[in-house]
């Protein structure tokens, strides 16, 4: 494309101000010559001039296009790195989330077992095993080296035990068998076998059984 | 002329709009049928796979659950705990082929039940089992773990939390515990809202197991619970239970209740009920068994009861602890024989001679000197009759007749302790009033505050101390309480602390048997007090229901409270004062 640039041009008439021309005129000029020297004035003054041509407009296109695509690839390639890198820090969180979860299970494990040492039960039957007994009475010492109040040596008496009381023992650990009884059927027939009503006599035999015992 | 160059430049076929045109269209078409034929495939072809996969790789939404709060001792030491639990679940889909090495594996590893582990493994139909639940887990990501190197498959685990206590029996009684879904008695039950906290919820997209970083991602963080703080000791807690246990063993009782009270803030320092259960194993024991006893288990105080009465008598000056009274061998009175329970003719005792002997007589003839109404309001003004409000569920308010049913008979009972119902913990807030100077504190045992689920608000910040009775009164009533352990003339040396001056109350009632409604030959007997005397610090209550050894309040519960008032008072590091005491006269 040819750049054509043209541009009006006013010759260089002195001017009033308010941009009218001013015109010299001599003394003693006609209001008609007045006319006419305003008239060519103003014909000067429209008059267009041709710009001078300067030659073609060839501003470097390459850089231009350069620093497009080298905008637009790195835009892309740091979109691309940038999603990868949350990718990487999302599975690098996962994996941190898991290791704290699993850390915050271990501490919890670890203050349970804390926990079961400092119970009080699990001191005291170590403490038992070891022969330890706690006093009923202490003194006081006060500082200076009185004491008051009155010791008494501890036992195993003024020790409250730590194990569950054993179960009572049975009165009689081999109770006698408890024999009963009963009247032998006259005749079995297959009817009377088959009567569900007389079947359970061996349970109610054994229920009786079990009623001795319990009053033995 | 720029003409040429525009022709130029447009040479050839490129630069044809029709040939662009069409070159585009044939690309789009490409396009659109390679999307149409993605399209078949998805949705004619395999759509059930593909809906799968989505579901999998998709939307994930999961529960946050809130992390209960923790009970803890006034040390902050647990008394319940939540722990990350895992449940194990197995699909027997998968491990049916292998289920007997994998419930020999599980049961050695687990502590579950190879037979029922083997059965549950083998379930027909099925793609979900439970194998363990409430596992800590660490344990079950090591059990998953070596599972995955033993090669062992279709185990897999789910979040369960998991609610331990450390001290089993130690103080189960008040804590309670908490089932599978729901918190069954005691602090558990009554905090439950207070303890649990709020559930979140986290929406977000997963590809490959991790969570997509700009996909749908909403979190509504859990709320956790708060925790819970007692005024519980938990090691004196401990030390009572077994006192008490052995004691109850010993006198061959059905039961036993001890509390310990801080006698100036009414801080509950050990409350303790046998038989208890264990909290993490609460199925093996019985239901009654269960529950606080201490405040939920109402009767007849006995003797103890003269405490209250002779306060009164005192506050209204209608007494002193120096009033002589002449105290007949039996008294008749309207509707039957009142007797003490030791055989005696006239005997001239004062009213701490009443109190040390614990006369029937003496006390109902003291009580004759009340007006109408007095003795049951001073009674009501202990705490007799009206829940404490502690922060336990199920509390009982005991009985205390109302005033239309409240005949001269019933006050001469109620003078020494009978016909009239209490609770341990009512008896011990009674007892303390006198410990405290004649103000009494409501006992707590949540320390600060906290809002039940009924939005009751209790513990120490609620307590408003009330005056009973006067500070000489209950100075007064502590001398006279005080030769109650005096070795001649009282009926309990065994409460004694070696050391210390003690002041308490023996206490033998008969017991109203449960079947029939009536006094059933049994006893509960009891013995309340405080030390040192003179500037009471601990107040002890204790009662054994049913001792069938034959012992009384000062042989059975004298000897209990001895040995944890002396424990208490060198825990809590409470010197001697080193007075003696005073000797007020008990015949005349």
């Amino acid at each position: 494309m040819s750049a054509i640039s043209a541009r009006t041009s006013m010759n260089s008439a002195p001017v009033t101000s308010d941009g009218r021309p001013i015109v010299s005129l001599p003394p003693g000029a006609g209001a008609w010559d007045r006319a006419r020297a305003q008239a060519d004035a103003a014909v000067n003054r429209a008059r267009l001039v041709v710009v001078p041509h300067r030659g073609p407009v060839s501003a470097p296109r390459l850089p231009f296009v350069m620093l497009v695509s080298v905008v637009l690839v790195g835009g892309i390639v740091g979109l691309l790195c940038f999603n990868t890198q949350m990718q990487q820090s999302s599975f690098a969180a996962a994996t941190l989330e898991q290791r704290a979860a699993s850390l915050t299970a271990r501490q919890q494990t670890l203050t349970g077992e804390l926990e079961a040492l400092r119970d009080p039960q699990h001191l005291a039957v170590l403490a038992a095993k070891a022969g330890m007994v706690s006093p009923q009475n202490a003194c006081t010492m006060r500082i200076g080296g009185a004491t008051s109040g009155e010791c008494t040596p501890a036992t195993r008496g003024t020790t409250p035990s730590p194990f569950e009381p054993r179960p009572a023992k049975p009165r009689v650990l081999t109770p006698a068998p408890v024999v009963v009884q009963v009247a032998a059927p006259a005749t079995t027939t297959d009817d009377d076998a088959a009567d569900p009503g007389r079947r359970p006599g061996r349970g109610n035999n054994a229920d009786r059984a079990r009623a001795g015992a319990g009053r033995g | 002329v720029p003409a040429p160059s525009l022709r130029r430049r447009g040479d050839g076929l490129r630069g044809s709009s029709q040939f662009r045109l069409r070159a585009g269209l044939v690309i789009i078409a490409m396009v659109l049928s390679v999307f149409g034929a993605r399209l078949v495939q998805l949705q004619a072809v395999d759509p059930g796979a593909y809906a799968a996969l989505a579901a999998a790789e998709g939307t994930v939404e999961v529960v946050l659950p809130a992390e209960r709060g923790d009970i803890l001792d006034r040390n902050g030491a647990p008394l319940a705990s939540s722990v990350d639990g895992l449940m194990i679940v197995a699909d027997p889909s998968q491990t049916e082929e292998a289920a007997a090495e994998t419930a020999a594996f599980l049961a050695e590893r687990l502590d579950v039940d190879y037979i029922e582990t083997l059965a549950r493994l083998r379930v027909r139909g099925s793609q979900f089992q439970y194998i363990a639940r409430r596992v800590p887990s660490t344990l079950a990501n090591d059990v998953l773990d070596e599972a995955a190197v033993l090669g062992i498959e279709g185990l897999s685990t789910r979040r369960d939390p998991l609610r331990t206590y450390p001290g089993r029996d130690i103080a189960a009684n008040m804590v309670g515990f908490v089932g599978t879904d729901e918190a069954f008695g005691g602090l558990e039950q009554v905090f439950d809202d207070h303890l649990s906290g709020t559930d979140g919820a986290a929406r977000y997209q997963v590809g490959g197991g991790a969570r997509i970083p700009l996909g749908t991602n909403e979190v509504t963080p859990a709320i956790d619970g708060a925790d819970l703080q007692t005024t519980i000791d938990r090691d004196l807690q401990w030390y009572t239970q077994r006192v008490l246990r052995s004691a109850v063993g010993a006198a061959r009782a059905d039961s036993g209740i001890a509390v310990i009270m801080d006698s100036r803030t009414g801080e509950v320092l050990a409350n303790a009920d046998y038989p208890t259960f264990d909290a993490s194993d609460p199925a093996d024991y019985p239901t009654e068994d269960r529950g606080a006893r201490s405040i939920n288990l109402a009767y007849e105080p006995g003797s103890v009861g003269k405490v209250l009465t002779l306060a009164a008598l005192i506050d209204l000056g209608r007494i002193s602890a120096r009033t002589r009274f002449v105290v007949p061998g039996s008294l008749a009175r309207q509707d039957r024989v009142i007797k003490d329970y030791f055989p005696h003719g006239n005997l001239r005792m004062t009213t701490a001679g009443i109190m040390a002997k614990s006369s029937n007589i003496g006390t109902v003839l003291a009580a004759d000197r009340f007006r109408r109404g007095e003795m049951r309001e001073y009674l009501a003004a202990f705490g007799l009759g009206s829940r404490t409000d502690l922060g336990l569920d199920g509390e009982s308010a005991g009985i205390l007749p109302a005033p239309e049913l409240w005949t001269s008979q019933t006050e001469d009972r109620i003078a020494f302790g009978q016909s009239v119902s209490v609770t341990a913990i009512q008896m011990a807030a009674a007892v303390n009033t006198i410990a405290n100077g004649g103000v009494r504190v409501s006992p707590s045992i949540v320390k600060g505050r906290a809002v039940s689920d009924q939005g009751i608000t209790s513990g120490t910040d609620t307590v408003v101390p009330r005056r009973v009775v006067s500070a000489n009164t209950a100075r007064q009533t502590t001398l006279m309480m005080e030769r109650v352990v005096d070795p001649e003339d009282g009926v309990a040396p065994g409460a004694r602390v070696a050391g210390y001056r003690v002041a308490g109350k023996t206490g033998t009632a008969q017991r109203v048997g449960p079947e029939c409604g009536c006094y059933d030959g049994t006893f509960s007997v009891s013995f309340g007090g405080f030390a040192p005397a003179d500037d009471p610090r601990f107040t002890i209550y204790v009662v054994v229901h049913n001792p069938r050894n034959g012992g009384g309040g000062g042989s059975v519960a004298g000897p209990v409270f001895s040995q944890l008032m002396a424990h208490t008072l060198q825990r809590y590091a409470v010197p001697p004062t080193g007075r003696e005491p005073t000797v007020l006269p008990t015949t005349w």
